[in-house]
């Protein structure tokens, strides 16, 4: 049975309207989300009700987050001054517009969701605001799939969709128990392991405007990467409209992230 | 001898570049002078912030500037070489040098009779640039003296500014100070690839907000002067952060001078 996953959607509602019609057209009936509903984009409340309306399986995301707990993460989250001002300031406009009720339903959204041997997450195990690259130190992305249990890991959060197996991997420790005694060694070998990055549907930043998903066959392991077009220009619209700086209309409809990844994208936030 | 050198051409095409050139490998003195230009409907010129005239006196310290009254021995002297820089968007036509009336005037004013005139575009002597024919042109200028940039911030203004964000620029230059004392040369233009972030030799000890000439000049079509004002706003450091950046580069060289540019 083929299931769809999608992430950050950042309160983009022609982008996600687009991907939903999209794994309707396929005969989808499973989808999960991997959170980040709201944050920079014009239509908080029309993408969370309707994330609630599909009732769709969402994991809570950075953004969702910090909407709810307030702007606690280190200043580490930004790559720039310009960056943190943009996202404070969509934080609050954010903020302020996002019904109670809406508020309610990201409060209670769990971090992970789990079926089977399948993992859905924000950004890692560890945290909503850890990035999963793709070019990750093998050993610690293994880490983070072996050590939660999974055997996939669905992640978001980088806005840059991708399928990575880990195979071969083996771990040994050798461990001295007392000085004089001989060490004790153990060794593991893992099975492959995969991490799948669904990308972004509201702010794609694989250098494309198309939203992006994936759709994982649990049958037969498969992941496809979809990318999918919609009205760019009718949310940039938006963006004017509600009041939010026009920069913003202009990177989103230049394929570019409304704020850049922090410099050390793989910081956790001390919070 | 003195030689007295007009060299003219649309904005972007290499003109500040190829002075300089030209006064680093001049072994005898040389002067310069910056002229407004010359201006057409619907082409409006790029404002003289100093940045042409700071940028070559940085990198050519004995460099004289004729823009400044006070007297100079050095004109009298052998082997003076002058080199006058104005913006000029159409070619100058066969007779008569070609030389916009608004030029010749302001040649006037300064008591200087070219003995050569060179324009981009035309004389082979100057490098075959990618010299635009513009038809409409719009220019936008800020003072930033006494502004000092987050250097990660400008980098992604700059970005947004030169690619389109703020309207369709063509042609964007600037002196930007950062908090560790130092100033980049920002250069662009469409034509080009790339852009061009020169440091300036001349470092100001990290003590504050440096006192030296700062300015973006913008040409273009469409310019959003607002938006660009806004994200300014955003990525210049304010006094206290401004400290707290400036404070441990003061711990770590205790006895930070001045630098000054090294004669050539």
């Amino acid at each position: 049975m083929a299931h769809a996953v999608i992430s950050c959607l950042h309160a983009n509602l022609a982008a996600f309207q687009a991907v939903l019609d999209d794994i309707d057209q396929q005969g989808i009936k499973t989808i999960t989300c991997l959170g980040d509903l709201v944050g920079y984009g014009p239509q908080p409340n029309e993408v969370v009700e309707l994330v609630r309306q599909r009732a769709i399986p969402t994991c809570q995301g950075c953004w969702d987050e910090d909407i709810i707990d307030g702007l606690n993460a280190c200043e580490c989250s930004y790559p720039s001054q310009l960056a943190e001002r943009r996202g404070h300031h969509a934080h609050h406009w954010t903020a302020d517009r996002l019904t109670d009720d809406n508020k309610a339903f990201l409060a209670q959204l769990p971090t992970t969701l789990r079926r089977d041997k399948l993992l859905f997450v924000h950004g890692s195990p560890n945290s909503q605001h850890e990035y999963l690259l793709p070019d990750m130190n093998a050993f610690a992305a293994l880490e983070r799939v072996e050590t939660a249990g999974a055997e996939t890991l669905f992640c978001g959060h980088t806005h840059q969709p991708y399928v990575r197996e880990l195979s071969g991997g083996s771990i040994r420790v050798s461990v001295q128990q007392r000085g004089n005694e001989q060490a004790s060694e153990q060794e593991m070998t893992l099975p492959m392991r995969r991490i799948v990055n669904a990308g972004s549907v509201g702010e794609p930043r694989h250098g494309s405007t198309k939203a992006t998903y994936v759709v994982h066959d649990d049958n037969t392991g498969d992941v496809s990467i979809r990318e999918v077009d919609y009205d760019v220009a009718k949310t940039c619209r938006a963006i004017v409209e509600a009041g939010l700086p026009d920069v913003f209309a202009w990177r989103l409809s230049h394929g570019f992230e409304y704020a850049e990844r922090a410099e050390d994208a793989s910081h956790v936030c001390e919070r | 001898m003195q030689q007295i050198w007009l060299i003219t051409g649309p904005p972007g095409c290499g003109k500040t570049n190829w002075i300089r050139e030209t006064l680093l490998n001049h072994g005898g003195t040389c002067a310069y002078l910056r002229l407004d230009g010359s201006t057409k409907e619907g082409l409006e010129l790029g404002h003289n912030a100093g940045i042409d005239q700071s940028w070559l006196r940085d990198q050519i310290p004995q460099l004289q500037d004729l823009s400044d009254p006070a007297p100079s021995s050095q004109l009298s002297s052998d082997d003076h070489l002058v080199l006058i820089e104005a913006q000029q968007f159409s070619a100058p036509t066969p007779s008569a040098e070609g030389l916009d009336p608004q030029i010749t005037q302001q040649l006037q004013q300064f008591n200087l009779t070219p003995d050569r005139t060179l324009h981009f575009g035309v004389d082979p002597e100057l490098p075959k640039q990618d010299t635009l024919d513009f038809t409409k042109l719009e220019a936008w200028h800020l003072d930033l003296q006494g502004c000092v940039w987050d250097p990660n911030s400008l980098s992604s203004f700059w970005f947004e500014l030169v690619n389109g964000a703020y309207g369709d620029v063509y042609r964007a230059k600037a002196l930007m100070n950062m908090p560790d004392g130092r100033s980049f040369f920002c250069n662009w233009m469409v034509s080009q690839s790339g852009s061009q972030f020169l440091p300036l030799q001349s470092v100001v000890p990290p003590t504050g907000r440096p006192n030296r000439p700062s300015h973006l000049v913008i040409q273009g079509k469409g310019l959003i002067p607002a938006g660009i004002r806004s994200t300014i706003n955003d990525c210049l450091l304010s006094d206290d952060v401004l400290e707290l950046q400036q404070a441990p580069l003061r711990e770590q060289q205790p006895n930070l001078q001045p630098t000054l540019p090294t004669p050539a």
